[in-house]
């Protein structure tokens, strides 16, 4: 019997100004890209608090990609300054309380760079499918979820 | 009924018994800090001088999660799944009175106006084997609520200490017969209840009288002792999750993805400020001296209002682990106080 | 400790305080918070090694409409609580008066004896034993015998483990939470006025007992102290279920030091870490 082939589930957070507009521009330029990432829409990266990413993981995300504008390219200014300073602590308490920090991606796409886009979320992708499943979260939703008869 | 005696290896070999027929059995943990299902008989502890536990048995009859049940949502409907029944028989080794004491006086109000089957269900599954208690500290106060180091209220059966290794164990409840009986190789030698020596269990003295301070409860809604007791408070739920006869519950829906998911009961406390925050926005009690006399006026008052119990069975667990050292017991004391000058100056 | 109740009924008199946060023994001599509202009051004030409260959370918790200043008892590890809440504009400097006192060390264990082996751990690094910021300075410094450092070879092996172990060994220890916030509510520095954890529509964080929920409340906490807390562990100290959070806010004080060369609470006019950016952080992980 042929085992079903290993799809990656990805959440990707993308600030509105930039990387949805580069997002918005891969599509209307029909460039080709995998499609296993879900966007969420946030008007800027410094809205983003880490609870999002670990609520991504929770329900059921096997990667995590957070995308915004470039320094010094920030719609709002310092929003984007603001996102990557957590981000050098969250990646650091994911790996120490032992998720894999691997398999939370950032990166700036500006809003002119639609091929940078799909380069990057087939990268995520094509990446998070060789990790293989996040099943660290699979365990602990059992206690919340219907019990199979 | 009966009072049996029963060894240590009658201890070991009973528990061995029940592990293997399928009963979850509960004794305190090795560090004595929590209320533990074990797995070996060599994490069986069964010592009356253990100090209370951290946080109480409760868990084991009112967990602090629980699903009430689980919905399914299909296009425009919802389907309503019944919570796994989780009927396990029990059996809770090692509880002291101020810990067994504690589930008849909280099932009154789970069977007041309506009736709680998730407790009702693993009470009925239980067998609480107490055991006199020959602990004693400044945050004790059994005495002082009408019980003992040796009540048997609460206890299908009921364990004092003949020596080092050997229990006299009275047969309290028709349960514990039944129990009884269902073991009876374990159960063989009798003792005379009326021969067993109880002198080396220290009894302490009452450290006030719960009617006085009722009554002054009664009386005395806008004392200016509030709001000394509320400036120490921080509002954590520390005491209110430790204590055995704390029963309040917040009820919430829980989705597991957008189709499905539960509804949960959850431990509650008085002391956290949304506990009675309005959707207006309005909080009756928006501040800790409020909040701090309805957890007095609630376990000294109010239930003994409704009920005719005393809502606390002083086991002091909620002193021993207060950040802030709030002690209830010294407070009860101070209010007795209070309430003897404003009598004598009546 | 003659020298703190002078002082403090000097505040009092000259009407320099609206009251005085401080430590009192009860009537069992346990040594616990108190606030003193008068000369009188302020007899009861001490100061040993009992004295482990961090008194700074009453400066968020207590605040009420005041003619006059808070007057404070603080030892090293709280003032640095106290500069923190400046250095987050919670409090301003002339609002408290603080009286500093010498630090001998404080017990782990409250219910039991002083010793070498009943010191908190955090007492083993402390570098304020003379407080860095004062009104005024009480007490005497004495050689201490410092503690051992338990959690070091904790921490050592939990870097030492792959993922899933790490993963198994904070699973094991956030089953035992019961979320009754006692970290939340004696830390100074969790002080929103709406924690994260308590709003309900959207619902970031279950607010249920369960090992999923527990796991994203402690997670998110020290995340949210990331950079701002000052290693006063009364969150471990007041934790019913023993879990051992100092670790996890110690893991973040690190990357505070390592990354940033950053400590919270020592520099008043500093300004705060994750408040602020710098052009130059480091994107190496960006791609």
């Amino acid at each position: 019997m042929e085992t079903e082939k290993f799809e990656p589930k990805i959440v990707a957070f993308v600030c509105n100004w930039c990387t949805y507009t580069g997002a918005d521009l891969a599509g209307t330029s029909r460039l080709k890209q995998q499609t296993n990432a879900r966007l969420i829409r946030v008007p800027c990266t410094g809205r983003i608090d880490p609870v999002f990413i670990i609520k991504a993981f929770e329900k059921g995300a096997d990667g995590v990609l957070v995308s915004g504008c470039h320094p010094n390219d920030c719609h709002y200014n310092t929003g984007n300054f603001h996102a990557r300073r957590r981000w050098i602590f969250f990646r650091q308490l994911l790996d120490f309380v032992g998720i894999d920090s691997s398999r939370l991606y950032f990166s700036w796409v500006s809003a002119s760079e639609g091929k940078k886009w799909v380069d990057v979320v087939d990268g995520v992708i094509n990446s998070v499918r060789e990790k293989g499943p996040f099943n660290g979260y699979k365990k602990l939703n059992k206690e919340i979820e219907i019990p199979v008869k | 009924m009966n009072t049996y005696v029963l060894s240590k290896d009658h201890l070991n070999k009973l528990a061995q018994e029940l592990l293997t027929s399928g009963y979850k059995v509960i004794s305190p943990s090795k560090d004595g800090r929590r209320f533990v299902s074990i797995s070996s008989i060599d994490d069986l502890v069964i010592s009356p001088n253990l100090k209370p536990s951290a946080v109480s048995m409760k868990e084991f009859f009112f967990p602090k999660t629980e699903t009430l049940f689980y919905y399914k949502r299909s296009k425009d409907e919802y389907d309503l799944i019944d919570a796994a029944e989780e009927n396990h028989p029990q059996i809770i080794f090692g509880a002291k009175p101020c810990d067994a004491s504690a589930i008849p006086i909280v099932s009154k109000v789970f069977n007041w106006d309506y009736k709680d089957e998730f407790f009702n269900k693993k009470v009925e599954n239980t067998i609480i084997v107490g055991l006199a208690c020959k602990f004693a500290d400044e945050n004790c106060f059994c005495t002082s609520v009408g019980l003992s180091p040796i009540s048997e209220k609460g206890s299908d059966l009921f364990m004092i200490p003949l020596s080092d290794n050997n229990f006299a164990c009275k047969v309290i409840t028709e349960k514990g017969e039944e129990f009884v009986s269902n073991h009876s190789s374990i159960f063989t030698e009798t003792i005379d209840e009326k021969s067993i020596n109880t002198n080396d269990i220290k009894i302490p003295e009452k450290r006030f009288d719960s009617k006085e301070v009722k009554a002054w409860l009664d009386k005395n809604f806008n004392h200016h002792l509030w709001d000394e007791l509320g400036e120490n408070c921080l509002g954590c739920a520390q005491c209110a999750f430790a204590c055995p006869t704390c029963h309040c519950f917040d009820i919430v829906d829980e989705e597991c993805n957008h189709t499905c998911g539960r509804r949960a009961k959850n431990w509650d406390a008085c002391q956290f400020e949304i506990f009675t925050k309005h959707a207006s926005g309005h909080n009756p009690r928006n501040e800790q001296d409020k909040r701090y006399r309805q957890r007095i006026s609630h376990k000294f008052k109010y239930y003994t209002d409704k009920f005719d119990e005393i809502l606390c069975t002083g086991c002091g667990r909620c002193t021993r682990g207060c950040p802030v050292l709030t002690d209830i017991g010294i407070i009860l004391e101070d209010i007795n106080q209070l309430a003897k000058e404003s009598i004598s100056n009546n | 400790m003659k020298q703190l109740i002078d002082i403090s009924k000097e505040l009092f008199e000259s009407k320099k305080v609206g009251y005085i946060i401080g430590y009192a023994e009860d009537k069992f001599k346990r040594v616990k918070p108190f606030v003193a509202h008068s000369s009188s009051d302020a007899e009861r004030f001490v100061f040993s090694n009992y004295s482990v409260n961090n008194l700074a959370v009453y400066l968020t918790r207590l605040l009420k409409p005041k003619e006059s200043k808070i007057g404070i008892v603080a030892k090293g590890c709280d003032i640095k609580s106290i500069i923190a809440l400046i250095q987050e504009n919670q409090i301003k400097r002339e609002d408290v008066i603080i009286i500093g006192v010498n630090c001998n060390g404080v017990v782990n264990q409250i219910d039991e004896q002083f010793s070498k082996e009943n010191t908190a751990i955090k007492c083993k690094y402390c570098q304020v034993r003379t407080p860095a910021h004062y009104d005024y300075l009480v007490g005497e410094i004495k050689d201490v015998d410092l503690p051992e450092d338990k959690n070091f070879a904790i921490m050592q092996k939990l870097e030492s483990m792959n993922a899933e172990e790490r993963w198994n060994f904070w699973e094991a220890e956030f089953e035992k939470c019961v979320k009754c916030y006692a970290c939340r509510q004696v830390c100074p520095l969790c002080y929103c006025e709406q924690c994260i954890v308590d709003k309900s529509m959207p619902r970031w964080i279950d607010s249920s007992a369960t090992v999923k929920g527990n796991f994203a409340w402690n997670m998110i906490r020290a995340f949210h102290l990331s950079g701002r807390c000052i290693g006063c562990n009364e969150c471990e100290r007041a934790c019913p279920a023993d879990i051992p959070l100092s670790l996890l806010n110690r893991k973040m004080g690190m990357v505070a030091m390592n990354e940033f060369n950053y400590r919270h609470g020592t520099d008043i006019n500093q300004p705060t870490l994750i408040g602020n950016y710098n052009v130059n952080d480091k994107e190496d992980f960006i791609m």
